[in-house]
């Protein structure tokens, strides 16, 4: 089958499937239409090249590792910021117990 | 009340141990000075470092998405996940390394300063153990307190050098008998860089005593000094000890996904479902080769799997979704979807979330709902390249020609790897007019994906034209 047409042909009946249900319906001589044909009256054929969408992702699941990995992360970011607002309250503390 | 001392030990290792066997973030020194290279090029399928050779076929990048390095993205990701060895500086610096943020690590030791500020975590008034008044040769003699020093020091101090000490101590003090200690010399040596030496105490240590981690460390030495094929070797050597460990024949598969190798990856993930059939790496990782190879209902089928064994976040609730809306099953499409919103941690996840909602707009045709979606998930994460580009192809469709040419080279420059962009923007060059513009976009695509026939038609066809001219 030419490859150019192929989008075309796939979606319209091909000619050879009328022999396969001639058995079943043998007592239909005349009756029967004529095999549609799908290029008479076919001009001309364009294949406008269209923008590609980017492909749906799937998302990776992440290993027990890594879950553990970012949680200890995490937790060292915050612990990062809030040693800057203890220290003022604990100097604070220290005197008056004395 | 050694007993006491010794539990606090392992108590306090325990709450910031990570199996070293995954822990294996690489930084951009290692990657970029590495000496351990034995020829300049190696020859195809047998090197981590060039991922360009898909030998086992699979999906091609026109219907899988891939990542920065031209590897399609897998199915689960760990700490030691490539995101590829970069061949630029520039490349380096914009990999993503860290768990959390898109800033690259500068080299192994930043990344382990983290961990070591556990011990602010877990004692605000000052170390547990003073490592600097530690008299290493005392505790050497005593075994089971080493033991749980040694890995006190190596897990929740990061003190590697200490460790070592410790660990050569202890070693003489067992007449090189002791395989265990010879293990963790090794993966000091490791943490350390010195591949070759962690390599001769794994293979001393596997004389002595078979233990299937100690296959693992060795094998991980190989992988990082760029030998997968070695790696194999030894695995299958491992497997004849061990038959059926699920560990080592995972370890294959991965290595197999690394090389792009995508369908020994599959096979041998599949051994390991026959193994143990709650293998959550395995089960994602084929769901996500089903799903790209054009049969979401199996993925389904994977991903409802996971489900019962009660994996329960935002990425696979987003997997589900996806699934069943190509399976068809558009009951649950958006309810998953909805949990997987409600589930997402960070804005990261969201962002993943709406895209992949644009995606199902666009396939029920509400172009208006595809757009809002799109631009959700910009919202949630500014550097998203592919929602750039599917903004761009939907603003065509209006007719607003600028705007998708701005957003499209948004999307080109925050990632050059995929090719959707490029070839976009040649065919928007060549409407326009501009077909020098088109033919530079449309190289670029066929360096991203070689293999897109589109791409090469249009590159025909402006080779013709310029012929004429």
């Amino acid at each position: 089958m030419p490859e150019g047409t192929g989008a075309l042909r796939e979606v319209l009946p091909k000619q050879g499937t009328g022999g396969e249900h001639r058995p079943a319906l043998p007592a239909q001589p005349a009756a029967r239409s004529r095999p549609f044909s799908p290029f008479a009256g076919q001009l001309s054929v364009e294949d406008t090249v269209a923008m590609v969408l980017c492909k749906p992702k799937i998302l990776p699941l992440k290993s027990v590792s890594l879950e553990k990995l970012e949680k200890l992360q995490r937790a060292a970011l915050e612990a990062a910021q809030p040693p800057e607002a203890a220290p003022p309250p604990s100097a604070g503390a220290a005197p008056p117990r004395q | 009340i050694q007993a006491a001392w010794s539990l606090k030990t392992r108590a306090l290792t325990e709450m910031v141990y990570v199996d070293e066997i995954d822990m294996d973030q690489e930084g951009i020194a290692e990657m970029i000075l590495d000496e351990n290279a034995v020829a300049q090029v190696a020859r195809p399928g047998t090197s981590l470092k060039l991922p360009g050779t898909s030998q086992g076929g699979g999906p091609s990048p026109a219907v899988r998405p891939v990542t920065q390095s031209g590897r399609p993205i897998t199915g689960f990701v760990r700490p030691s996940t490539q995101g590829g060895r970069p061949s630029t500086m520039e490349q380096a610096i914009r990999t993503p390394r860290t768990a959390l943020t898109t800033r690259p690590i500068t080299s192994a030791s930043g990344g382990y300063i983290r961990p070591g500020t556990a011990s602010m975590l877990t004692n605000p008034d000052g170390p547990f153990i003073n490592l600097s008044r530690l008299n290493l040769t005392k505790y050497a003699q005593k075994p089971k307190l080493a033991k749980a020093l040694f890995e006190y020091i190596f897990h929740h101090e990061n003190d590697i050098k200490n460790a070592l000490d410790l660990a050569a101590l202890a070693t003489e003090h067992a007449q090189f008998k002791d395989w265990w200690w010879k293990v963790q010399i090794g993966k000091c040596y490791y943490r350390l860089g010195l591949y070759r030496e962690a390599e001769k105490q794994f293979k001393s240590a596997l004389k002595q005593q078979d233990m299937v981690d100690t296959f693992l460390y060795l094998a991980k030495v190989y992988l990082r000094l760029d030998q997968p094929v070695t790696a194999l070797n030894l695995f299958k050597q491992g497997l004849e000890r061990f038959p059926g460990e699920v560990t080592l024949i995972c370890g294959i598969a991965r290595i197999y996904e690394e090389m792009n190798n995508i369908s020994s990856a599959a096979e041998y993930y599949k051994d390991v479902l026959k193994q143990d059939n709650t293998h959550v790496e395995a089960i994602a990782c084929i769901g996500s080769n089903h799903f790209y190879s054009d049969q979401p209902e199996i993925a389904l089928r994977f991903y409802r799997r996971l489900l019962q064994m009660g994996v329960y976040n935002c990425q696979l609730f987003n997997n589900l979704g996806l699934c069943c809306f190509y399976a068809q099953q558009y009951d649950m499409t958006l309810s998953s979807f909805e949990r997987a919103l409600f589930l997402a941690e960070n804005e990261e996840e969201t962002a993943d979330v709406w895209y992949n909602l644009g995606h199902v707009a666009v396939g029920i045709g509400d172009l208006n709902l595809a757009y809002q979606c799109f631009k959700l998930s910009l919202v949630n994460n500014n550097d998203y390249a592919e929602a750039y580009n599917n903004l761009a192809v939907l603003e065509m469709r209006k007719g607003h020609t600028e705007q998708a040419g701005a957003l499209l080279q948004t999307a080109s420059s925050l990632a050059p790897h995929m090719y959707e962009p490029h070839f976009n923007i040649a065919i928007l060059s060549e409407k326009v007019g501009d077909l020098q513009r088109s033919y530079t976009a449309a190289q670029k695509s066929e360096e991203a994906f070689p293999g897109h026939v589109d791409t090469q038609q249009l590159l025909k066809q402006l080779k013709e034209h310029f012929a004429m001219l």
